[in-house]
């Protein structure tokens, strides 16, 4: 039942009123010729209220006159009805339909692209040398050819171990796997030197293939040789091997920093000024907010992208612009203060970038005082192993 | 009005006897909602009252607010707050 009145709200329907004597005769007429009517309320004695479809409409008012009843038409329903209302509006329609057509073609085209890796890998300028093998946001779909895409960015980079390209709707999602950056590794068979790799003093040498070539307490830069990969033998001459031993050393990592006396802290007051603007493609609007009434704030933009469906991504994005009030408040350190904050500042430094912490054996702290503040350098002495394989070159 | 003679082929297949005959069918859903599908004629219609005519009798429904919604040539859905209904049999004796 409820499918064919949505078929009579398509063909059109209309809301009449049937005044006379003789309703029901009329009602039984109606149903008789298999004429659809619904929603019938009686009003009055002699007044009754009903729904009847566009197409039955001529035969109704011939069985009313049969039966002498009045016949009113009250509303009008239906699509023809609206159609004929919109046809007028010819503006409208025409948006309605330009609308529709750029949403069409803008389906054509790439406008996200979307990185996803595993678990939080990096990657530097990824974003960069996909738009310069082909990949970038507002270019046609069908001109993407995704193999080809993935052979060039592999070839440029070598940190990538698997990618893929997907279109989904607007949205190019670039799925990566990084490789691990795999050391050079010289052959067994082949001949190399073992060089340093750091500088620092030698604590310990031991060659087990080759021929040492600095003492216990020699200074070694980098790219020193520290085994060669020769053998001298009484009978049999020079004769080249594959290096191999181990060296430690005292490496030293010295790290210096200036923290004046007078420093002007920033901190959030939590004030905020939110505004929003409107980005197409590049062209971007303000949507105008004036000027901040903060004195000094920090403008954090978010941008957003709008998509229709999970992945229809349309060429519009919803920019907010987020002001921050900033207080600044001026500090005032003695040198003892100044000095400890240097070194804890260093110190946090150098503890990310050793990893072994049983190794180091000294730390050395140096403070100069200067007129405007101390300057402040951190020395940790670590022992190391510092040699690496070098192919010998001829 | 003469009952159909149902025939022993019908009634093996279970076909359910509105589709074959004239009987017809009342299905109340609720208080606010009937269903009489194989009437025949409307008698009378007022807002309170309602007199159905079918092939083996007279259906009255009392309430108010009553409405005929959709009306097909065998299908008729009452709503509105009915109060009683009462059937008047027509005797074939």
């Amino acid at each position: 039942m409820f499918v064919k009145i949505l078929l009579k709200y398509i063909l059109g329907y209309v809301r009449i009123s049937v005044e006379g004597y003789y309703i029901e005769r009329f009602i039984n007429i109606c149903t008789n010729n298999k004429i659809m009517i619904w929603n019938i309320k009686k009003e009055k004695n002699a007044k009754i209220y009903l729904n009847i479809g566009t197409n039955d409409f001529r035969e109704i008012i011939s069985i009313a006159k049969k039966v002498k009843c009045k016949v009113k038409i009250i509303k009008k329903k239906g699509l023809p009805f609206l159609l004929h209302r919109y046809k007028k509006r010819k503006i409208f329609l025409g948006f309605l339909l330009i609308i529709v057509i750029l949403i069409g073609i803008s389906s054509n085209f790439v406008w996200n692209i979307e990185i996803q890796t595993e678990g939080n890998q990096e990657f530097e300028n990824i974003y960069q040398d996909l738009e310069n093998s082909g990949l970038k946001t507002g270019k046609l779909k069908s001109a993407i050819d995704t193999k080809e895409i993935v052979n060039k960015v592999r070839l440029k980079r070598d940190d990538i171990a698997w990618m893929g390209i997907e279109l989904k709707g607007t949205n190019a999602v670039v799925k990566l796997v990084k490789a691990d950056k795999k050391p050079e590794i010289v052959d067994e068979n082949e001949y190399c030197n073992i060089v340093s790799e750091k500088a620092g003093v030698i604590t310990k040498i031991n060659a087990q293939n080759g021929t040492a070539a600095v003492k216990v307490g020699d200074t070694v830069n980098v790219g020193t040789v520290l085994i060669n990969g020769w053998m001298e033998g009484k009978y049999t001459g020079i004769r080249y091997v594959h290096a191999q031993g181990e060296i430690e050393a005292k490496v030293w990592y010295t790290k210096q920093t200036k923290i004046p006396y007078n420093i002007t802290e920033r901190s959030d007051t939590g004030n905020e000024e939110v505004s929003y603007g409107i980005k197409f493609n590049n062209f971007k609007i303000n949507l105008p907010k004036g000027v901040s009434k903060f004195k000094i704030y920090d403008t954090i933009e978010e941008e957003k992208k709008i998509k229709l469906f999970s992945d229809f991504y349309l060429p519009i994005s919803v920019i907010k612009i987020t002001n921050k009030e900033v207080k600044e408040e001026q500090k005032t350190y003695n040198i003892e203060e100044a000095t400890n904050l240097g070194i804890q500042q260093l110190e946090e430094e150098l503890d990310k970038e050793i990893e072994d912490k049983s190794k180091i054996v000294n730390k050395n702290i140096n403070t100069y005082e200067k007129e405007d503040g101390v300057e402040v350098y951190v020395t940790y002495e670590v022992t190391q192993q510092i040699g690496t394989n070098e192919k010998i070159v001829y | 009005m003469k009952k159909k003679k149902i025939s022993k082929i019908e009634k093996m297949l279970e076909i359910p006897e509105e589709v074959y005959s004239n009987t017809p069918k009342i299905i109340i859903t609720g208080f606010d909602q009937m269903i009489i599908e194989n009437f025949k004629s409307i008698l009378e219609y007022e807002e309170f009252y309602i007199r159905i005519s079918t092939y083996i009798g007279i259906i009255n429904i009392n309430g108010y607010n009553l409405n005929l919604e959709t009306m097909t040539n065998d299908d008729l859905k009452v709503t509105g707050k009915i109060d009683s209904f009462d059937i008047e049999r027509i005797s074939d004796e």
